[in-house]
């Protein structure tokens, strides 16, 4: 586990505070790293950014809307910061990266060190297209308490933090406490209250922090103006959006749920879901319908 | 004075006629056996010379020479006693060769002279019939499996003396089955579907996957359901025909699994062997190979629980079997071939704790533990399954039965299922198939042309929906098949649609 990537050893730069590069925003907070290990375009890490962390076990939903995050951002030229975890992290990466944005993945661990290992494609694409950024030395492996240090860099280098989903103990509560220190703004996605993974995420509402209800709000918060971003005018057909119309109104459905509600034949809505999914109005996994939307 | 009786020998499910070869001579009094017997057959000449004295004849005192010609080929089996015994008494004078000539003889004996069932009966008799025997004279806890061959005599033996009188000219009337076909009757069946509560989606899945033959992998939470689903397989699937009951006895018969309790098979099996099956018991084995589970499933479901519990190179050699619907078994000794026409049906948690991705439960995986149980699962194995689904779990089951919305029925199921298939034996009559999980690349073209509405859709679903390029051909197989299921001659693109919904283990490996 956890040796250097010998084809990115060779690419790693440092950068101090007494450095131009120096990230801007991570200058304000009240211990900036003396030291920044980096692969890729540290000038990323001056521009607009925004993190989304959460938890390593995600549900589809989170999954679903850490990619989302990433897109929204990545498509309105928002740099989008997370700690390339597994799981929600690894999502905001790839929705970012998915869309052409620029993304920066900031480790717990040696800039040259892949964790976890699973994740080295997205590294490496990171690598490529962004910026990983470490204040840990080449070779140094990660520990438990790497990871919760490295959590202020996530939240310093950010106008704004979003925590999609977390338990009570996540890291990722660590990061919203960060960034609130350093008088950064705090999202939240809501979630249901017999969800397990939305407890630590309802509980930061409940602190104060913004409940994230619509992705747009994050970007006229930090005064964007929104890009007409991807508003497909896909046409449906009629039985599409009644099918839609329902998913909408339930929020989560089974197929069942449809076939018994609207008296519809288990095949047909399987067609006509699949015709949802690949026009991008919703998504399904383990068995349930999203709304995408 | 030599004997000759008639018996047979097998091997895998073949069987070949064997002449028991016996000569008294004077020497010193013993028993020699040649002819390549094993070590059963060698330990016989103490249960023949026990169970002739214990009828109350008189075993010669002289030498006894025992060749079960032809010499070269090997057998097993405790089937060779009666014949032996038999051949003793003939050779001793007991009978007159005119006598004994006509028949064939099958049996275990016991030491006071009864006789025992023995494995494989079926296959013997019917090895004995496809020579040309008439009259076969085998155990009685063997006359009810046997008693479904047609155009043979069979008497059943209680004992050595009996068959003894038999010869001599005592009455004696030929064995009659006592068994009806049961066909459809519900003895054996694990449950209607009408029990299954919900999960309406999944029996439409599984009509499809019944109908044209198509594996089917069922992923879902804990108690979702998944093995209530596929147990109540077999009750969906066309009756056996003769000839299918006749081949899976066979199996069963060889493996020693009949009993008289259940004297043949008359439903379609249902196997669920544990997780722990080693290579050898799935796909059978042994010194003298004998037909594993996969075997015993002939015309009807294996099915794996916990699939990814499995060992993966037991998953692996699956892969052959499943594609050339039989299984090739060489030994030292023995090269045989089982027959393996199965419905595979899989089922897995979504990893191992079962709870990743339930929002009311903690998933306890460890990455590694999740990696792990993935990489098993996407395996190549999948290849071979052309139905993946997801099964949700019911959340609200009793407002489901109170508000008293009856579920699809096994039975309007079957008729789905029959109709489908015989649309697809008439089409593919000419092609030595008869279902459409069977078509290859070249008669997949023949039979499965698609329009351009149905190629573009296919298209953008396996960019958009990340399905494998290989879900290709699959998801039009199954598309045809959903097409029988509707009666429309030509595949249209709302089978399309609904064929990639069931392609939905592409899609969680690759995105989530």
């Amino acid at each position: 586990m956890s040796r250097p990537i010998e084809e990115l050893t060779g690419r790693i730069y440092t950068v101090t505070p007494l450095e131009e590069e120096y990230p801007t925003l991570l200058r304000q907070i009240k211990d900036p790293p003396e030291i920044l290990y980096y692969i890729g375009d540290i000038s990323l890490a001056s521009r607009i950014c925004v993190s989304a962390v959460g938890s390593r076990k995600a549900t589809p939903y989170g999954k679903w809307a850490a990619f989302s995050i990433g897109e929204k951002l990545g498509q309105n030229g928002v740099v989008a910061v997370s700690g390339m975890a597994q799981g929600i992290d690894s999502f905001v990466h790839k929705g970012s990266l998915k869309v052409k944005g620029k993304t920066i993945a900031v480790l717990g661990n040696g800039p040259d060190i892949c964790f976890p290992s699973g994740n080295m494609e997205l590294m490496k694409r990171i690598a490529d297209e962004g910026l990983i950024l470490s204040e840990y030395a080449p070779g140094v492996r990660p520990t438990k308490f790497t990871f919760p240090l490295r959590n202020r860099i996530i939240s310093g280098l950010s106008v704004a933090t979003i925590v999609v989903e977390a338990g009570l103990h996540s890291g990722s509560l660590i990061t919203a406490e960060r960034a609130s220190e350093q008088g950064r703004e705090v999202y939240a996605i809501p979630g249901n209250i017999n969800n397990i993974f939305a407890i630590g995420g309802n509980k930061l509402i409940k602190d104060g922090a913004s409940p994230l209800i619509v992705l747009d709000d994050i970007l006229d918060d930090i005064g964007l103006e929104r890009k007409a971003g991807n508003q497909t005018n896909a046409v449906l057909g009629k039985d599409e959006s009644a099918i839609l119309e329902f998913i909408k109104t339930s929020g989560e459905v089974t197929c069942d749920e449809i076939c018994r509600t609207l008296s519809r034949h288990p095949g047909e809505v399987s067609g006509i879901v699949t015709v949802l999914e690949m026009k991008g109005f919703v998504y399904t996994a383990l068995g349930k319908i999203f709304v995408a939307k | 004075m030599i004997s000759k009786i008639n018996t047979a020998t097998l091997t895998g499910l073949e069987s070949d006629i064997v002449t028991v070869e016996t000569c008294l001579t004077n020497q010193l009094p013993g028993i020699s056996i040649t002819g390549l017997a094993s070590q059963t057959i060698q330990e016989s000449r103490e249960r023949v010379r026990v169970a002739i004295a214990a009828s109350g004849f008189k075993f010669p005192n002289k030498k006894v020479t025992i060749n079960l010609a032809p010499a070269w080929s090997r057998k097993e089996g405790s089937h060779f006693d009666l014949p032996m015994a038999i051949g003793i008494l003939a050779a001793s004078g007991e009978m007159k060769e005119q006598q004994y000539a006509d028949y064939a003889f099958i049996g275990e004996l016991s030491l006071d002279g009864s006789i025992n069932p023995v494995a494989g009966a079926l296959p013997l008799v019917i090895g004995l019939r496809d020579v040309g025997m008439k009259k076969i004279i085998l155990p009685k806890g063997n006359a009810e499996e046997a008693s479904i061959v047609r155009d043979v005599t069979l008497y059943a033996a209680d004992s050595l003396k009996q068959s003894i009188g038999l010869l001599q000219g005592a009455e004696s009337t030929p064995y009659k089955s006592c068994t009806e076909y049961r066909y459809g009757s519900p003895d054996g069946i694990n449950g209607l579907y009408e029990d299954v509560v919900g999960q309406e989606s999944a029996k439409r899945a599984i009509t499809i996957g019944v109908a044209g033959g198509h594996g089917l992998f069922m992923m879902g939470f804990p108690g979702s359901g998944k093995t209530m689903l596929a147990q109540r397989i077999p009750s969906i699937m066309p009756e056996l025909t003769y000839e299918e009951m006749l081949e899976a006895t066979k199996v069963y018969s060889v493996a020693g699994e009949l009993s008289n309790k259940r004297p043949m098979i008359t439903q379609r099996p249902f196997r669920t062997p544990h997780h722990t099956i080693s290579a050898a018991a799935l796909l059978g084995g042994g010194g003298i190979p004998k037909p594993g589970e996969i075997s015993l499933a002939h015309h009807g479901v294996l099915f794996l629980d916990e699939f990814p519990e499995f060992s993966r190179q037991v998953l692996e050699m699956l892969r052959q079997p499943l594609e050339e619907r039989k299984i090739n078994i060489a030994r030292a000794a023995h090269k045989v071939t089982f027959p393996s026409n199965i419905m595979l049906v899989a089922a897995s948690n979504p990893c191992k704790c079962g709870f990743y991705g339930d929002d009311r439960h903690q998933c306890t995986c460890t990455p590694a533990q999740l990696n792990h149980y993935r990489s098993k699962i996407s395996g190549p194995i999948l290849d071979r399954i052309d139905l993946q689904i997801e099964i949700p779990p019911v959340r609200y089951k009793e407002l489901l039965e109170e508000d008293g919305i009856p579920g699809k029925s096994s039975a309007s199921m079957r008729e789905a299922v029959n109709k489908a298939r015989k649309l697809q034996r008439e089409r593919y009559i000419n092609e030595g198939i008869s279902l459409n999980s069977e078509l290859n690349a070249a008669q997949l073209r023949k039979y499965c042309p698609l329009d351009t509405y149905c190629k573009a859709l296919l298209r953008e679903g396996i960019e958009k929906l990340g399905l494998s390029a290989r879900a290709f051909s699959k998801v039009v197989k199954v598309a045809r098949t959903i097409a029988d299921i509707d009666e429309a001659a030509s595949i249209r693109t709302q089978h399309i649609a609904e064929a990639m919904r069931y392609r939905s283990l592409d899609k969680y490996y690759r995105n989530f």
